[in-house]
C-alpha cells in the first residue's frame, strides 16, 4: 500500500532541474588564485566609432546590426566623452541572482554566459546590473551579453584606437609570501630570540624601544632619558618612511591575530556604539595619564604585544596571569579582523600619530580598475579602511594613512595593478591610476 | 484620444488573442511560476487572457503587473499569441487611465521602466548586497548607463 503523496512530494522546482553551483575553494585556488578574464576599457582612447558594436552584433546574428550587440557606445556630446559598457563578468555576478530561470552562469573560467536554451528574454539581468550590462535589442526584444568570444574577444581585436584590452590579470603573488615571511621572522627575533626586545633592546652603543613605553616612562618619572627617547625614534622615523609597516609586518602580537583570523572565517560583526577609531587615542591618553597617576609604567603591565615578547621560556610562560591578556584579545578576532588594531592599541595610536607626517601614501585608481565587480581590495583589508561603496560608484577611495598598517594586501590583490604606492606629494596622473 | 474599449480591441488585434485556444503552455513556460509564491490563475497569461476575451475589466486589476514581459509564453503558443504584446498593451492603457500605483518610475528621467512586482522581486533576489546598490536599481537602464559615462569617463 502505498503512502498518499504530499503536497511536498509534488513540488517540483529549478532547485531540481537546474541546481545552483555551489563555488568550491580547493588549496590550489589559495595559493594560485584562479585568473578570470575580463576586457578592461580606457576612455581616453575611445573615440565612439563603433566598431566594436559592429563587430559585435555579426558574432550575435550574423548581420551587421549594431543594436544586436553585447557591448554599447554612449558618447556624451557635451563633454566630449566616449564610454563603451561592457559585462564586466563580475565576481559575484548580480544578474545570476536576478535571473527567474537560472539561464545565467558563472562557469569555472569566469565567463559568464547566457544560455540561450533556458533564457526568455524578460531583461531582469539589465535590471539588476548596476551598469546595465545585458543590452535588450529593441529590435527583436532579446538578450545579449558579453561571452568574450570564448576567451578571444572580436572587439579587443578589431579596435583600431586599441581602447579595449583582454587580460587575465596578475599571475603571481610575491607580496602575501613575504610578508609572511617577514612575520614569521620578526615573531621568531622579538619572542623567541631576543626576550623581550620589542620594549626595550640594547646592544653595545645600540639601544632601541617603544615608543609608548618611552612615553609613559616620561609620565611616571617626570624626567626625560635622552637615551630613551632617542632610541625610540627608530621606530618613529620608520613610520614617517614607510607608514605603519611596523603593525602590518613586525609586530608579534599582528602575527598573531593574523594567524587566528585564519582560523575564523566567519566573523560575527563588532558592535556599532565601540565602533570609534579614536578609541586607540583615548587609550593611549588614559595610558599615558595613568602613569603619571600610578607612578609605573601602567599600560605596559598589560600591553599584549609586550607580553608577547616576555612570554617565552619555562618561568615566564607559567607566570599566565599577565599572558592571559594574550588569548583574550586575540578572541576579539572571532568579531572583527585586527579589532585591537582598529580601535584600541596605543602603540598603533602613537604610530598612528607619528604617520600624519608620512612620506608616502597608496592610492587606488578606480578608473583602471573594475569597480562594483571586483572590489577584492575592500574586502582583503585587515582593517577595513577601503570603501567598498565608493569604488563600487567609480569613485577613487580616499585611504586615511593614519589607520593603514600597510601590509600592502590591496596592492598584491589588485589583479590589474590599480593599488599603488606613490609618494605623498606625487600627484597621480589621470591615465595612469585616478 | 481613443477610447479606454478601442486601445483595448487594438490590444486584442495586435497580440492576436482571438487564437487562444486554451491549451496552457504559455502557462507552462512561464517563469512567473518560480518568481512569486502566490502565482494563480488570475496573473497566469492564461488568465488574463481568459479575462480579456471575455470582456471582464483587466485594466484596474493588479495582476497585470506581475508579467516581467518575456518572450516564454509567445515562443511556445501553438497559435501564435503574444501575451507580452497584449500586457504591454494592457499597462500602456492603465498608465493612461491613470492607474500608475503599480508602475515604477525611473528616478532620473521619470520614464515608467518596470513594475512594482517585478522590481520587488529583483530586491528580494539581491537582499545579500549592501545597501546603496538600491540607489541604482531605482534607475532606468539607459539612465544608468549614462551615470555610468559621467563618473567613468
Amino acid at each position: 500500500m502505498r503512502e498518499p503523496l504530499t503536497k511536498q512530494d509534488i513540488s517540483f522546482g529549478l532547485d531540481d532541474l537546474r541546481p545552483r553551483v555551489k563555488e568550491k575553494k580547493t588549496l590550489r585556488d589559495y595559493f594560485m588564485p584562479p585568473r578570470h578574464p575580463s576586457i578592461l576599457f580606457d576612455p581616453d582612447k575611445c573615440t565612439g566609432c563603433g566598431t566594436c558594436e559592429m563587430i559585435c552584433s555579426t558574432r550575435n546574428t550574423k548581420m551587421v546590426a549594431p543594436s544586436a550587440a553585447s557591448v554599447k557606445v554612449i558618447t556624451d556630446e557635451r563633454q566630449g566623452k566616449n564610454f563603451a559598457i561592457l559585462c564586466q563578468h563580475c565576481r559575484k555576478p548580480l544578474c545570476v541572482e536576478a535571473c527567474p530561470t537560472r539561464a545565467i552562469t558563472k562557469g569555472n573560467d569566469g565567463i559568464v554566459r547566457i544560455e540561450k536554451l533556458f533564457c526568455t528574454d524578460c531583461g531582469l539581468c539589465t535590471l539588476a546590473c548596476p551598469a546595465a550590462a545585458p543590452i535588450k535589442d529593441p529590435g527583436s526584444e532579446e538578450i545579449h551579453k558579453c561571452d568574450l568570444c570564448e576567451g578571444e574577444p572580436l572587439c579587443v581585436r578589431y579596435c583600431p584606437e586599441s581602447a579595449l584590452t583582454f587580460t587575465r590579470g596578475k599571475f603571481f603573488r610575491w607580496i602575501k609570501g613575504l610578508r609572511w615571511a617577514v612575520q614569521l621572522i620578526s615573531f621568531l627575533l622579538l619572542v623567541v630570540v631576543f626576550i623581550g626586545t620589542f620594549c626595550y633592546f640594547k646592544a653595545g652603543e645600540v639601544t632601541l624601544s617603544c615608543p609608548t613605553g618611552t612615553l609613559q616612562n616620561i609620565a611616571s618619572s617626570g624626567t626625560i632619558i635622552l637615551v630613551g627617547a632617542s632610541s625610540a625614534l627608530a621606530l618613529l622615523i620608520l613610520t614617517i618612511l614607510a607608514g605603519r609597516l611596523f603593525c602590518g609586518w613586525v609586530c608579534p602580537f599582528g602575527f598573531v591575530l593574523d594567524l587566528v583570523d585564519k582560523i575564523t572565517p566567519k566573523k560575527l560583526g563588532w558592535p556599532a556604539f565601540l565602533k570609534s577609531r579614536m578609541t586607540k587615542y583615548g587609550v593611549l591618553a588614559g595610558a599615558v595619564g595613568g602613569s603619571y597617576a600610578l607612578g609605573f609604567q601602567a599600560f605596559c603591565t598589560i600591553c599584549p604585544i609586550g607580553t608577547l615578547c616576555r612570554s617565552y621560556g619555562v618561568q615566564s610562560f607559567f607566570r599566565s596571569a599577565e599572558l592571559a591578556i594574550v588569548p583574550a584579545l586575540a578572541g576579539l578576532e572571532i568579531a572583527q579582523r585586527r579589532s585591537w588594531c582598529r580601535y584600541f592599541c596605543p602603540v598603533g595610536a602613537v604610530l598612528g600619530l607619528t604617520a600624519i607626517l608620512r612620506l608616502i601614501k597608496i592610492v587606488i585608481g578606480a578608473k583602471k580598475c573594475k569597480k562594483f565587480s571586483c572590489i577584492q581590495c575592500a574586502e582583503v583589508c585587515p582593517v577595513g579602511i577601503i570603501e567598498g561603496d565608493e569604488l563600487r560608484e567609480g569613485i577613487s577611495p580616499n585611504i586615511p594613512m593614519t589607520e593603514c598598517i600597510m601590509c600592502m594586501r590591496c596592492i598584491d590583490r589588485c589583479p590589474y595593478g590599480a593599488a599603488k604606492i606613490r609618494f605623498r606629494w606625487q600627484k597621480v596622473t589621470p591615465g595612469e591610476v585616478t | 484620444m481613443k477610447e479606454k474599449e478601442d486601445k483595448i480591441t487594438e490590444a486584442k488585434k495586435v497580440s492576436g488573442v482571438h487564437g487562444c485556444v486554451e491549451c496552457g503552455r504559455c502557462v507552462a513556460a512561464c517563469p512567473m511560476a518560480e518568481m512569486y509564491t502566490n502565482f494563480s490563475i488570475e496573473m497566469s497569461p492564461r488568465g488574463i487572457i481568459k479575462k480579456i476575451l471575455m470582456g471582464e475589466p483587466a485594466v484596474e486589476d493588479i495582476h497585470i503587473w506581475y508579467c516581467t514581459e518575456c518572450n516564454a509564453g509567445a515562443d511556445v503558443c501553438p497559435q501564435g499569441v503574444s501575451c507580452r504584446d497584449l500586457i504591454r498593451a494592457l499597462r500602456e492603457t492603465a498608465i493612461d487611465e491613470g492607474v500608475i500605483e503599480n508602475a515604477k518610475t525611473c528616478t532620473s528621467c521619470g520614464r515608467v521602466f518596470v513594475a512594482v512586482p517585478v522590481e520587488n522581486f529583483v530586491y528580494g533576489r539581491l537582499q545579500e548586497e549592501p545597501a546603496n546598490l538600491f540607489n541604482t536599481l531605482d534607475i532606468c537602464p539607459p539612465c544608468r548607463r549614462e551615470m555610468y559615462l559621467v563618473r567613468n569617463a
